[in-house]
């Protein structure tokens, strides 16, 4: 349990912001803490869809129950998040 | 007594190098600020000013120059031009006020270098009147706000605002400390007059000084004329000096540092002129977007400037151009966003009207920042203004110290560019800002960003009120909408009639 600061660069947004994470949350987790400065305020929810999360220059997501801790992502790293059409 | 021509003597009277023995001409002129670049004297005696200015020519003509300005502003002291400007205007003067006035004092004693360490005698003459004529920008642009002050606690930033920790006073300082602060005199000479003042300044306040007049304010107008007047003779020190250090086999070392500073100042401007051309400007007072502007009077200048010297265009060219129409509309999307954090009320430029403007000037902007502002107004509309307001810190660049940004909704291509440097990870907002740390990076890795201070545990309470408190934000001084929203209305309307039909 400790702190955590990533750069969140949310798809369809226009600048990357500061999001506080804990090193325990999950990657729906941190997509969600991004989403709180992204959707609503400048980007439209889009329900059909989920939030995943890829390293910059990634195209493979993390997976959505992976911790923070268990990552590799450093302080401060930018992390895309990236909406997902939902299986239904 | 017959006087002599001005050309009969001049060259005789500004040569003033001599052979130094008592000290050796190291001691005379440290390499560390005078910036020899291992040149002796002699080859900084061919330095030759394209404008060739006496003393006592100067002063007939700088007194003409401030009578003009000061009658000026005496004769409409009692016109209520403040009072009655659109309040977009007024943020224009805010902001230019703020960034500029101190900064001008800052370059006068970037000039007193030049004037004293330069090893070219013609450059010291020229700056010594540069140096006078940034002292008197600084008197200028503190004392003509003064007499607003009492009527507005924002325009207390035009002398404050260099004392704070306001984040794009941080960027301004950032920059300024590297082109003019931290340089030797050839350095400033290329990175201030040729690169900031020749490439930008000097048309910029020939931008400027056209919009106030066409906003009616005749005394700022004055005034901006009067400065620019200075600006185009003094931009002129870095040329001559450009030339020397090409004939004499620097060209690279002379190419790096413009490449270094035009990206800089570009980047300054693409946050302080980009919104006040295309966004604070009222509608029928535009005559050019921000793109054309720059493109005319910025672009097609420089670009001969450049290869007239027989430098070439900066490598990164391909990119600034494409910039110019992007980087400026998230600017100022990133800087009305955080408005509480600005001296200033930005206007936010986004009427019906004013975006079939901006669809015109940058094909693609409603797909793109367009699609931003659209939630941003349903907020304002629907009185959702929490959500209209931020909660987090944006990040930004470890060079520019802005906003790293990109465009967003349908062509969304934001980016980090991150680089790890001595077990620290730096972040970039352009491949360009991170190729500037890294030709120097001892230069500028120890500098902490507002956003690395914040991480640092320098900014308390770690909220918004601990990041205003920080930035020297008082209240009556923190920006919000200029027009307190009233451009909502026609959203509303746009909405009734809709529901009706």
């Amino acid at each position: 349990m400790a702190l955590f600061p990533l750069l969140s660069n949310f798809e369809g947004d226009f600048v990357l912001q500061l999001v506080a994470v804990d090193t325990e949350n999950t990657m729906d987790e941190v997509a969600a803490a991004a989403a709180v400065h992204s959707v609503g305020r400048r980007v439209r929810a889009r329900p059909d869809c989920i939030m995943r999360i890829r390293r910059q220059g990634s195209e493979d997501f993390l997976p959505r129950t992976m911790k923070v801790s268990e990552s590799g992502l450093k302080p401060t790293e930018t992390v895309e998040i990236i909406w997902e059409a939902a299986r239904h | 007594m017959a006087v002599l021509n001005r050309m009969d003597w001049y060259d005789l009277a500004r040569s003033t190098n001599w052979t130094p023995s008592y000290v050796s001409e190291d001691e005379l002129f440290p390499p560390k600020l005078s910036g020899d670049f291992g040149l002796p004297q002699n080859a900084w005696e061919k330095y030759d000013e394209p404008y060739k200015q006496t003393y006592p020519e100067y002063v007939k003509v700088q007194r003409e120059k401030d009578a003009g300005a000061y009658s000026v502003k005496a004769a409409l002291e009692r016109s209520r031009i403040f009072e009655n400007a659109d309040p977009g205007w007024k943020s224009v003067m805010k902001a230019h006020y703020g960034a500029i006035a101190r900064g001008e004092y800052a370059a006068a004693s970037a000039e007193a270098r030049m004037m004293r360490f330069s090893k070219a005698p013609g450059m010291r003459n020229m700056s010594t009147l540069g140096c006078l004529d940034e002292i008197r920008h600084g008197q200028m642009q503190l004392y003509f706000p003064h007499e607003h002050v009492a009527k507005d606690r924002q325009m207390d930033w035009a002398f404050k605002a260099y004392d704070t920790n306001e984040w794009a006073m941080i960027a301004a300082r950032h920059f300024f400390d590297d082109i003019m602060m931290t340089r030797d005199a050839i350095s400033v000479s290329i990175m201030l007059t040729f690169s900031f003042e020749t490439g930008f300044t000097n048309m910029q306040f020939l931008g400027l000084a056209a919009d106030a007049a066409e906003a009616g304010d005749h005394t700022f107008a004055n005034l901006i004329s009067s400065i620019q007047t200075d600006e185009s003779r003094h931009a002129q020190i870095g040329g001559p000096a450009l030339k020397v250090l090409i004939e004499n086999g620097h060209k690279a070392e002379a190419q790096k540092r413009v490449d270094i500073a035009v990206w800089g100042a570009w980047k300054l401007f693409s946050v302080l002129t980009g919104p006040i051309m295309d966004y604070y400007t009222p509608l029928a007072h535009r005559k050019q977007s921000f793109k054309e502007f720059m493109e005319e009077w910025i672009v097609a200048q420089f670009e001969r400037a450049l290869t007239d010297m027989g430098l070439d265009l900066p490598w990164y060219w391909d990119i600034f151009l494409n910039d110019l129409s992007q980087t400026h509309h998230g600017m100022h999307l990133g800087a009305y966003y955080w408005r509480p954090t600005l001296w200033w009320n930005p206007a936010a430029g986004i009427t019906p009207d004013e975006r079939a403007w901006l669809e015109q000037k940058y094909p693609g902007w409603n797909d793109t920042w367009g699609q931003c502002w659209d939630v941003f107004i349903d907020n304002v509309v629907d009185g959702n203004m929490e959500k209209a307001y931020p909660e987090t810190l944006p990040a930004v660049c470890n060079m520019c110290q802005l906003p790293i940004l990109g465009t967003p909704g349908k062509g969304w291509n934001v980016k980090d560019y991150p680089l790890e440097y001595n077990g620290r990870l730096y972040h970039f907002g352009s491949e360009v800002d991170r190729w500037v740390f890294q030709q120097e990076p001892e230069r500028y890795a120890g500098h902490l960003s507002i956003v690395d201070r914040f991480l640092a545990g320098m900014i308390q309470p770690m909220d918004l009120n601990g990041a205003l408190h920080y930035m020297n934000l008082a209240p009556g001084e923190i920006g919000d909408d200029a027009h307190n929203y009233a451009w909502a209305e026609v959203y509303r309307a746009m909405r009734a009639a809709k529901k009706a039909s």
